[in-house]
């Protein structure tokens, strides 16, 4: 598989440790990354304007012709609500007018998610094709979690504009793709119910106060749920869960502590890549209590797997 | 063909503007005529005794009566004619009052010109008439009525009270429909199968009504009068004589429990149950898809009623006309994924709380949160679920919500006065007799409500929230509750798709069945002998469904009261040795009266004479009985033979729209040019491109054509097909070098004298813009054509 990588501006700001999980992720599952030449900004920082916001997506979209991957929520809805506007005709037009290379038409625009999900699906459908031809020695060649996060419970957090527009790869009011995942790599999605709630960054400036209100409720849920961390989709989603937790804690005096980990990050625990490789020291909560729950997972389950042979 | 020709005075209202008498010496050079005479009145006695004195006298075998519109007197001229002996089709009306001496009082000179036009015309027409007979056709005084809910019920009570056989075929177990189910009823808050269950029984003990229940309709054949309607029975495994309706006996014993339709999804059953206590006929059912054929109801039963080895029977009957009455299905709440149905178990649709209400349902009438078993101690009800909501594509109201939701709100205030109920509304509908007291004793009850649709259900912790926008404070808002109820709107029964595609029923945008006419004919379908009732053709309250199976029983009594069918002569006949049987004709009828066995076959029962079917015709083999191409083409040669004016239009109004707007222009005595003259056809429809053509190359500058509004149309879909032929003939015209212009169509309702005056006086400019006709085919420097007479 071979893909257009958009990174976005926040993959070379406060979103690195997502990019560099990507990356690492894609080499993990055999999708080849060729970055988009020259891109420019999404168009998230000129919605007020919809037409230059719609020129911007589009110049970037007509730089490639292979799908194009994007990896932050804000700029995978962008793309997508881009093309939407660039049906009409008098809007392609204007844009056309300014772009060198013409948007011709409409392209495949993947969240990071699809491509991890679709190799995963494809390597479970060899795996059970093996099976069932019974090949010698029977090895399953493709299967590529080799460290199943079995017993983590994750919080999936979806933010809101991974599903929207509607009509994209989920239900924008009760999606389910980020559960299934979480279950392919072996761990327990949790009851999460305020997943799509409004991680609040687009306010955050203007109305810390009410910012902060819904971020303590999101957490305290997410907590509730039973969930070891949460899984984050958007580096803004992942921004405002992550890195005020300090302020939230100080705030409401209690303590939060919990990690929110990107899902590539997730991903790339279960397909066998070290901290180092997803970049987990570089999240604000430390990634450590998950590291070691795992790994105290499967110590037991060695311990019990030795005994049993004893 | 001897004519006689009557010009009309009609006092001063024609002969004010017009002068009759050169009119009258005018028309005796006309070829054919044999006596034309001018009178005062020629609808008074004299006028008509002249008529008839003058048929026999001369032996006339055809009238022209110049005078008022063909709308008015028509009628009273065949009547007058066929007591003379002759055969009422021969009259032609020229419609020298309404569409010219009231239109053209300022111009009396060009209203003469056109009059002697329009005189020209009718003659035309005269000439070509033949006599046409309406004949009578027996039809069968029996009924189908589809679907047993109240409409249908009360559909099948009221014919077979009069004497009429009725079929009712439902396709559930037992009949009652959704009525049948629900608690007490608004705006009298009594119980609903109370007042319901002596209706269904007495359909049951009706001698006159044969109820088929478990049925589905797989076929249904033939037009108004004589129907053929087959399908099959489903095997019930209990024989329906034998049951006794104990039910006790057979399902105590059986082990297997699943979900209960009809308690949609609160309660259980057995895989042998009884719909509801109530069940017409009160006869048990075994459903396949869950009874494991463990033999112990066969063992139970105390008369071996139960039949495994039933089988499914066929069915097959003649009816003179049908009755849908297929009802509606709810609006499936979970496709609202913001308010959590399905997801949240607290949550639950109206019909549900009407289960919960009924004494008879699976809590015995107790309103509990389905989670906990617990008296709820707070409802909210959710209005517009699916209703006047374009996200989910129903624009429309669904009408009954509101009620339902305030006599829910009500029931359970009543009961538990310490619980608070909410109402989140975006508008509150109270219209009925009755209904807006009852919303006020709702208020009176503290019964809280709050305006402004509902963003999303959140549970969290336990607790529904509830958030909103309370758009009388204008503020957002979030309350907790422990329950909260989702008003679902009607939609479209799709079970009925299978019936309306059989019937060829059209929808409507919003999915129901499509009535004749939005406000006139409200149970009649476009097909002859088809009438609806109740919620298949929209959302209905229970005391309109009622009303409109009476009128639907009313309608289908009328139509076959007699045991015969009077056919109108005006219809369309298929010339077999032209025909190519290419079925063109069959897509364009509206009445679904033409088939096609090789050739071309029009039921003349069926067929309502609007001709579109002749226009479409890619070999001419269909023409019509009284507006045939020939007489329409010889209107058209006789309107062009002078060319008094210029520019020149020929006119084609259809006759329900157009052409009474036209008459009403004259009523309304608005003034427009003389420059149109105008021929009355059926449907726009029938409007044949040859005739345009025939009428440019006769020299006509332009040519109008007027139907109905889109959307009005008498025969449903014939202004859309007269649009797109217009639209195909301006490409070619503007291929040969024509300008597309020259053709016009425009829409005219009955009530629109000043558009089509308007309208007239517009194309009368355009075309003085575009020059005579011809003119863009003259080669640049050359004369301008001298067009004939002007």
């Amino acid at each position: 598989m071979k893909l257009a990588y958009y990174p976005g501006c926040v993959a070379r700001s406060t979103g690195r440790e997502y990019e560099i999980s990507t990356r690492a992720v894609s080499r993990a599952l055999g999708i080849e990354l060729e970055e988009i030449d020259d891109w420019n900004c999404c168009g998230a920082t000129h919605v007020s304007n919809e037409l230059v916001s719609t020129a911007l997506a589009a110049r970037n979209l007509v730089r490639t012709d292979l799908p194009v991957m994007a990896s932050c929520s804000i700029c995978y809805s962008r793309l997508r609500a881009a093309m939407i506007h660039l049906k009409d005709r008098k809007v392609r037009k204007k844009v056309n007018e300014a772009l060198e290379r013409k948007y011709e038409g409409e392209k495949e625009v993947l969240h990071v998610i699809e491509p991890i999900g679709r190799a995963l699906r494809k390597a479970d459908e060899m795996d059970q094709d093996l099976k069932k031809n019974k090949k010698k020695n029977g090895r399953k060649e493709k299967d590529l979690i080799v460290r199943p996060l079995a017993g983590l419970k994750a919080a999936p957090y979806y933010g809101c504009l991974l599903t929207r527009p509607g009509g994209g790869i989920d239900s924008p009011e009760n999606p389910k793709v980020l559960e299934d995942l979480i279950r392919t790599l072996g761990a327990e999605p949790t009851d999460f119910r305020l997943k799509m709630k409004c991680c609040c960054g687009p306010i955050f400036m203007p109305e810390e106060e009410a910012a902060a209100e819904t971020l303590i409720r999101i957490l305290r849920n997410a907590r509730a749920s039973g969930a070891d961390f949460v899984v984050a989709l958007c580096p803004l989603c992942h921004l405002m869960l992550d890195a005020n937790q300090p302020l939230l804690e100080k705030k409401f005096g209690e303590e939060i502590n919990l990690p929110i980990l990107y899902v590539t990050q997730m991903a790339g625990l279960a397909l066998g890549l070290g901290p180092e490789e997803l970049g987990m020291e570089m999240n604000s909560v430390s990634t450590r209590q998950v590291l070691e729950k795992l790994e105290k997972i499967e110590g037991k389950k060695a311990e019990e797997e030795g005994a049993k042979v004893c | 063909m001897r004519i006689g020709v009557y010009v009309c005075h009609c006092g001063l209202n024609i002969a004010g503007v017009l002068e009759p008498d050169s009119l009258t010496e005018f028309a005796k050079t006309l070829p054919g005529v044999e006596v034309a005479r001018d009178l005062q009145f020629t609808c008074s006695d004299t006028g008509q005794e002249t008529i008839k004195e003058d048929i026999k006298e001369h032996k006339l075998e055809s009238i022209v009566v110049a005078a008022c519109s063909p709308r008015l007197h028509e009628p009273t001229f065949r009547r007058v004619v066929s007591e003379a002996g002759m055969n009422p089709f021969m009259l032609e009306m020229a419609n020298i009052r309404e569409q010219c001496s009231w239109v053209h009082m300022d111009e009396p000179p060009q209203a003469q010109e056109k009059a002697k036009d329009l005189i020209r015309m009718a003659v035309a027409k005269a000439t070509l008439l033949s006599p046409l007979t309406g004949e009578t056709m027996p039809v069968s005084r029996e009924v189908l009525v589809i679907g047993g809910g109240v409409a249908g019920v009360q559909a099948s009570l009221d014919l077979a009270d009069c004497g009429l056989h009725v079929y009712l075929v439902e396709r559930r177990p037992t009949i009652g429909g959704y009525m049948a189910l629900l608690t007490d009823v608004f705006p009298t808050n009594d119980c609903s199968i109370c007042v319901l269950a002596p209706k269904m029984t007495d359909v049951y003990n009706h001698p006159l009504i044969t109820l088929v229940t478990y049925a589905e309709i797989l076929n249904i054949e033939g037009s108004v009068g004589r129907f053929t309607v087959s399908g099959v029975k489903k095997a019930r495994f209990v024989d329906e004589k034998l049951c006794k309706g104990c039910l006790n006996e057979c399902a105590g014993v059986c082990p297997m429990e699943v979900p209960d339709d009809y308690e949609f999804g609160l309660g259980k059953r057995k895989a042998i149950f009884m719909p509801i206590p109530q069940a017409v006929p009160l006869v048990a059912c075994i459903d396949p898809e869950s009874c494991i054929g463990c033999g112990l109801c066969a063992e139970a039963c105390p008369v071996d009623a139960v039949k495994y080895d039933q089988r499914q029977e066929d069915f097959r009957f003649d009816v003179g006309a049908i009755i849908v009455a297929t009802g509606w299905q709810s609006f499936d709440p979970a496709r609202k994924e913001e308010y959590g149905y399905g997801r949240y178990r607290d949550v639950i649709s109206a019909l549900q709380v009407e289960r919960l209400l009924n004494a008879a349902g699976p809590t015995g009438g107790e309103v509990v949160r389905p989670s906990t078993g617990q008296v709820a101690k707070s409802v909210a009800f959710l209005q517009c679920v699916g209703s006047r909501d374009e996200s989910v594509g129903n624009p429309y109201c669904s009408r009954v919500c509101c009620m339902y939701a305030l006599k829910n709100a009500q029931l359970i205030k009543e009961k538990y006065p310490e619980t608070e109920v909410s109402i989140h509304y975006i508008d509150l509908r109270a219209g009925g007799e009755g209904y807006e007291e009852f919303y006020i004793r709702a208020q009176r009850l503290g019964i809280n409500f709050i305006r402004g649709r509902v963003s999303e259900v959140e549970e969290v912790d336990g607790t529904l929230k509830v958030n909103y926008e309370d758009t009388l404070l204008g503020d957002f808002r979030s309350r907790p509750y422990d329950l909260v109820v989702l008003s679902a709107g009607l939609e479209a029964n799709r079970d009925a798709d299978v019936v309306g595609n059989l019937l060829g029923l059209s929808k409507r945008p919003d999915g129901f069945f499509e009535i004749a006419h939005p406000k006139m004919r409200p149970v009649e379908a476009h097909i002859d002998g088809v009438f609806i009732a109740g919620c298949a053709s929209g959302p209905k309250e229970i005391q309109v469904s009622i009303a409109q199976g009476e009128a639907a029983a009313s309608k289908a009594m009328g139509l076959l009261v007699r045991g015969e069918l009077a056919l109108d002569p005006v219809v369309a006949v298929v010339d077999a040795e032209k025909c190519i049987g290419c079925r063109l004709c069959v897509d364009t009828c509206p009445g679904k009266a033409i088939s096609v066995n090789g050739i071309a076959l029009v039921d003349e029962a069926a067929c309502k004479g609007c001709g579109t079917c002749a226009a479409a015709c890619p070999v001419d083999a269909i023409d019509m009985t009284l507006f045939s191409d020939e007489q329409i083409l010889s209107q058209i040669r006789a309107a062009t033979a002078v060319k008094g004016q210029y520019p020149f239009i020929v006119g084609f109004l259809c006759n329900w729209c157009s052409y009474a707007g036209a008459d009403l222009a004259g009523t309304s005595r608005i003034q427009y040019p003389t420059n149109m003259r105008a021929i009355r056809v059926m449907c726009a429809g029938r409007v044949d491109p040859a005739f345009v053509l025939e009428a440019l190359k006769g020299g006509a500058d332009g040519v109008l054509i007027s139907g109905c509004r889109l959307g009005e149309c008498h025969y449903n879909k014939g202004n859309y097909q007269a649009y797109q032929r217009v639209q195909v003939l301006k490409g070619v015209l503007e291929k040969v070098g024509i300008n597309p212009g020259r053709v016009k169509i425009i829409w005219c309702a009955a009530s629109e004298g000043e558009i089509l005056a308007k309208e007239v006086r517009k194309f009368a400019g355009e075309l003085k813009e575009m020059g005579p006709v011809g003119t863009e085919l003259a080669p640049p420097g050359s004369p301008e054509p001298s067009g004939v007479g002007y």
